[in-house]
């Protein structure tokens, strides 16, 4: 299970990466480019909008500096000509100033008495004759705020004036005429420039502006500062001021908006192509490490397979050097089958040679005994028969003794070879391990006079499905086996304990150890280092283990003991081909 | 009066005289009237109503005149001539007044009774008028009536189909006079009127038009149909205004019977102070005003016109003890039928004084005390009547409105004149009423159009008017 768990998330790692790697390589120098795209655009964007403020106030100043000029030339020509003789009658004095203001294109023009007082005004006739209300814009002559009729009343409009001291009839008087700097000619001024034209009079905080003007709604505004922003409605504008009195200012704003929407635009551009460009990775990742992978994962899964013990060839299709592993392991796997048959027909043949060798040897023991008796008995019956029965008697009790006894030993070799080739399958049912061992070293504690018996059982093991009989078999061998090692005393240590496969089950002695080339033959059936053993003792035990789908190693050092260590599993595997 | 139908033969004989001796235009005004002819008339609002009411502007008032009859008219100086009513008189030392109505018609073709007078006068006296107000003080359970505290009214009865009888709870001077009101109106069950002429189309914003009624209680008017027509340039049609018989004019032709005022409501933070008030009303020239802001106007110094009450002498202004400056801000609502030229200039003269003026654009009518320009005209020709209204338009105290009601409570002309006159003076006094000038009709005839005159109440007479070919 954990290598299939581990098989799979190696083949999602392989997509991650994948994935990882293209977004790594598409996204990042897509943000970066949009960053300075956005960057550079800001940077020119505000550049731009700084060269309009700049111009807007030019024009500005421009345009009033055009109409105080215009102004004074109209006054001086009016001062000049036209206020020679006095008015002709009173209607005629109070109507002096919109007839001169019509003549000279002075839309602004009054005549005011020497003590203040109006007497004649073309824009606020109302004021005839009443003082002069009109107030200076501080430090500047040029600039004022003039009453206009409008309505029922008057308003007061920023005008730029030109003043002349004049006479008229002989009475000292002061013309001023001008120009208005109205909500109207800013209106135009601002469509002209493309961009919000306003004045300021902090003094009395009044704006001068179109109706709509967005300046006119700005919160605590300070032209003071020279320029800033001012977000006015959700509209961002970015402004710039310059004096043109003591308290009054001409403001120039223009929205921020183009930068905002260009930004934003760039921005969500960025936002798509970013999106596209994770998709694209994503498919072209999803798409490759199909490619790559499933051939991978396919040859994971083939190698379980061999592991399994699964020989047979199966074509894994892929391209490039996946191809070539997925070839190289194919022709792995079919050296290994052949390896493996051969290697199995070696053993086969070994096994069968050594059980030939080992049968020959053992069948030869008996027979040559049972051959010499009766080669004595029939010599003794040729040569001693006639003369004394009573040896002959004796000599052929002892031999058909003898004969008898080989005959038992034989009969004895056969009975295992039987019971070997006859190895029941083993009958499972849910076996603890630690009662098992309990009632196997009973039997042989009598026998183990000498040697020392410990048991360190873990508790809470599982059951393990096993076969009591065979299981108690094998253990039994096995203490039978470390009990012979040591006839002088020892330790003979039995232990179980959880493993990773399942439960394990250590029968260790301090006998006199193996060698190397004991312990790689110890499973050999008929291979044996004791007198009289028939070898198939741990064949035996090894085919039982085997049997139960687990499996059998030995830790060995010689001179300080043996250790055999059964692992079974707590369920059921595939059993392993032989 | 207008003439009775003999003046048919009078046209006819004129007519006659022309045709034999010949001649132009002059011939024809020389003949003097005559039947037929159109008159449009065009003003800057239109009418939106046709009910029996206290007009609100000229348009109403020139209507009201048109299409309306009342029971009791005034003239100029204030004395009731009859209307509706043909002749009455008294009783009970003046307490009972019995009225006989003339034989008059409706527009709908239906006599004109005293069912149709009590139930008239009932609706009236129930009206947003001082007038009515004023006949329900001094009528028999008119006061109860008129705050609806019961519907029984014992001060007015029919006693038949031609006469009614109204009792007073105490003798008056001029006890019929509020009947002269346009809101005071005889109107038929179904709701038509019993003027000169009967309205032909409903009144819109482009106008209304008016046929002559041929069974007026005078008689025919001259005219076959008046037009009223919008001079707002976004609704008559240009063919109509273009060429109106009579419409705005540059100098408005006399009698100058309104009256520029300047309300000063001591509500308002710069005004509560008498002596700003009085500096404010010193202050304006009323001679440069009327000569050179109001066209066809006269400078002011008492409240009612001359014709209605002569004034007591007007002393010189005085600079007023107090501030010669002033501070503070002032807004003024100015009525659409204040020349803007007069309100431009009392504005200058406001802000002279050191006043911040904001001046808005008020509808025109008797509002709520508030600093006011307007022009006003009384709604019943009457002296007692109109200082009555120019009280409650003055919010005045009790004893203003105590010193009035003694006065209609004199019957002796001479002493109620006296007593009149000191109330008029004392409304002056408080400064909250300021007159300016004397105003007259907005309106200016081209030739051609004769007998066409204004009213105290500042209406136009146009049934005894004519046109010539």
């Amino acid at each position: 299970m954990s290598l299939r768990a581990e098989a799979a998330r190696r083949g999602h790692g392989l997509r991650g990466r994948l994935l990882a790697a293209f977004v790594l390589v598409a996204v990042p120098p897509l943000l970066l480019f949009a960053v300075f795209v956005m960057a550079l655009l800001s940077d020119r964007l505000e550049r731009a909008a700084g060269q309009r403020l700049r111009q807007g106030l030019d024009g500005v100043r421009a345009r009033v500096g055009a109409l105080q000029h215009q102004a004074e030339t109209a006054v001086a020509a009016i001062v000049r000509a036209d206020l020679a003789r006095p008015a002709s009658s009173e209607e005629d004095a109070r109507q002096m100033a919109a007839t001169l203001g019509e003549r000279h294109g002075l839309p602004l023009l009054e005549i005011v008495d020497g003590s203040g007082r109006v007497l004649s005004s073309r824009q606020w006739p109302a004021g005839v004759g009443l003082p002069e209300g009109d107030r200076e814009v501080a430090g500047v002559s040029h600039l004022r705020w003039e009453t206009v009729a409008s309505d029922y009343g008057g308003a007061e409009r920023m005008a730029v004036v030109a003043t002349r001291p004049a006479s008229w009839g002989g009475v000292p008087v002061v013309v001023r005429g001008g120009f208005p700097l109205d909500a109207e000619m800013l209106g135009e001024l601002s469509d002209l420039m493309g961009s919000e034209v306003a004045l300021r009079d902090t003094a009395r905080g009044r704006w001068v502006a179109r109706p709509d003007s967005p300046l006119a709604q700005a919160p605590g505004f300070d032209p003071s500062k020279g320029e800033g922003t001012t977000d006015v409605s959700g509209t961002a504008y970015r402004w710039a001021a310059a004096p043109l009195g003591a308290s009054l200012w001409e403001v120039v704003a223009v929205p921020h908006t183009l930068l905002a929407d260009v930004t934003g635009d760039v921005g969500k551009l960025t936002l798509g192509v970013a999106a596209l460009a994770l998709f694209a990775a994503l498919a072209t990742a999803l798409v490759l490490s199909g490619r790559i992978a499933g051939p991978v994962r396919a040859l994971a899964a083939r190698a379980r397979g061999v592991g399994a013990g699964d020989l047979e060839h199966t074509a894994v299709e892929a391209a490039d050097e996946v191809g070539e592993l997925a070839r190289a392991f194919a022709s792995m796997t079919y050296e290994l089958k052949t390896s493996r048959e051969r290697l199995v027909q070696a053993e086969r043949v070994a096994a069968w040679r050594e059980m030939a060798r080992r049968l020959a040897h053992e069948l030869k023991n008996p027979i040559f005994p049972i051959q010499l008796s009766i080669e004595t008995l029939r010599r003794a019956l040729d040569q001693d028969g006639a003369q004394d029965a009573g040896r002959f008697q004796s000599l052929f009790r002892e031999s058909s003794d003898t004969i008898l006894d080989e005959l038992r030993s034989l009969r004895a070799i056969v009975e295992e070879f039987s019971q070997f080739a006859r190895m029941p399958p083993p009958r499972l049912a849910p076996t603890d391990l630690g009662e098992l061992v309990e009632r196997v070293l009973a039997l042989y504690r009598a026998r183990a006079a000498t040697v020392k018996i410990e048991t360190s059982l873990a508790p809470g093991l599982p059951t393990v499905p096993a076969d009591r009989d065979l299981l108690a078999r094998a253990l039994g061998n096995l203490v039978a086996n470390a009990l012979e090692a040591m006839p002088d005393g020892g330790t003979l240590a039995v232990k179980t304990r959880a493993a990773e496969e399942g439960v394990a089950l250590e029968v260790s002695d301090t006998g006199p150890g193996l060698t190397e080339e004991q312990r790689t033959r110890l499973f050999t059936p008929y291979y044996t280092t004791k007198k009289g053993g028939t070898g198939l003792g741990l064949a035996i035990v090894q085919g039982i283990v085997s049997d139960h789908g687990g499996r059998i190693q030995v830790q060995s050092t010689p001179g300080a003991g043996t250790t055999f260590t059964l692992v079974l599993p707590i369920s059921i595997m595939a059993e392993a081909t032989t | 009066m207008r003439p009775l139908p003999s003046r048919e033969a009078a046209a006819t004989f004129a007519i006659v005289l022309a045709l034999t001796v010949g001649g132009g235009s002059r011939a024809h005004s020389a003949l003097g009237p005559r039947y037929g002819g159109e008159l449009r008339i065009a003003l800057a609002e239109s009418a939106t109503t046709l009910a029996p009411s206290v007009p609100r502007g000229l348009t109403e008032r020139i209507l009201a005149a048109l299409v309306h009859e009342v029971l009791v008219d005034v003239d100029d100086e204030g004395r009731p001539r009859p209307a509706l009513v043909q002749s009455w008189a008294s009783a009970a030392e003046g307490r009972e007044w019995t009225l006989r109505l003339a034989p008059a018609t409706f527009h709908d073709g239906t006599a004109v009774g005293s069912a149709d007078a009590v139930r008239g006068l009932r609706r009236f006296l129930r009206a947003d008028s001082v007038a009515a107000a004023h006949l329900a003080r001094v009528l028999e359970g008119g006061d109860d009536f008129r705050r609806r505290g019961s519907e029984a009214l014992p001060g007015i009865t029919a006693i038949d189909d031609a006469r009614i009888v109204l009792r007073f709870r105490l003798p008056a001077a001029v006890p019929l006079a509020p009947l002269a009101s346009p809101a005071a109106a005889i109107v038929s069950p179904r709701g038509a009127g019993a003027g000169p002429f009967v309205p032909t189309t409903p009144p819109s914003a482009r106008g209304i038009s008016v046929t002559a009624f041929g069974r007026h209680v005078r008689g025919r008017p001259f005219l076959d149909v008046v037009r009223l027509v919008s001079a707002a340039p976004d609704r008559a049609s240009r063919s109509e205004v273009a060429v109106p018989d009579v419409g705005p004019a540059a100098t408005p032709s006399p009698p100058a019977n309104g009256l520029l005022l300047l309300l000063l409501d001591p509500a308002a933070p710069p005004l509560a102070d008498a002596r700003t008030r009085a500096l404010i009303a010193a202050s304006v020239d009323r001679a440069q005003l009327a000569r050179h802001f109001l066209p066809g106007g006269e400078p002011a110094e008492s409240l009612l016109a001359p014709t209605l009450l002569a004034p007591l002498p007007v002393p010189s202004p005085r600079a007023a003890p107090g501030p010669a400056t002033l501070a503070g801000r002032l807004v003024l609502r100015v009525a659409s039928d204040v020349p803007q030229s007069a309100s431009q200039r009392v504005v200058a003269h406001l802000t002279a004084l050191g006043l911040e003026v904001q001046a808005v654009a008020a509808s025109a009518g008797p509002a709520s005390s508030q600093p006011r320009l307007l022009v006003w005209y009384p709604e019943v020709a009457e002296a007692g009547l109109a200082l009555e209204e120019l009280a409650a338009l003055a919010g005045s105290a009790a004893p203003i409105r105590s010193a009035l009601e003694a006065a209609d409570g004199l019957r002796d002309f001479d002493r109620r004149r006296a007593e009149l006159q000191r109330v008029e003076e004392s409304l002056r006094a408080g400064h909250v009423l300021v007159p300016l000038a004397r105003v007259p009709l907005p309106l200016g005839a081209r030739p051609g159009v004769h007998a066409l005159r204004a009213t105290a109440s500042g209406s136009l007479v146009v049934e005894d008017a004519w046109v010539e070919p």
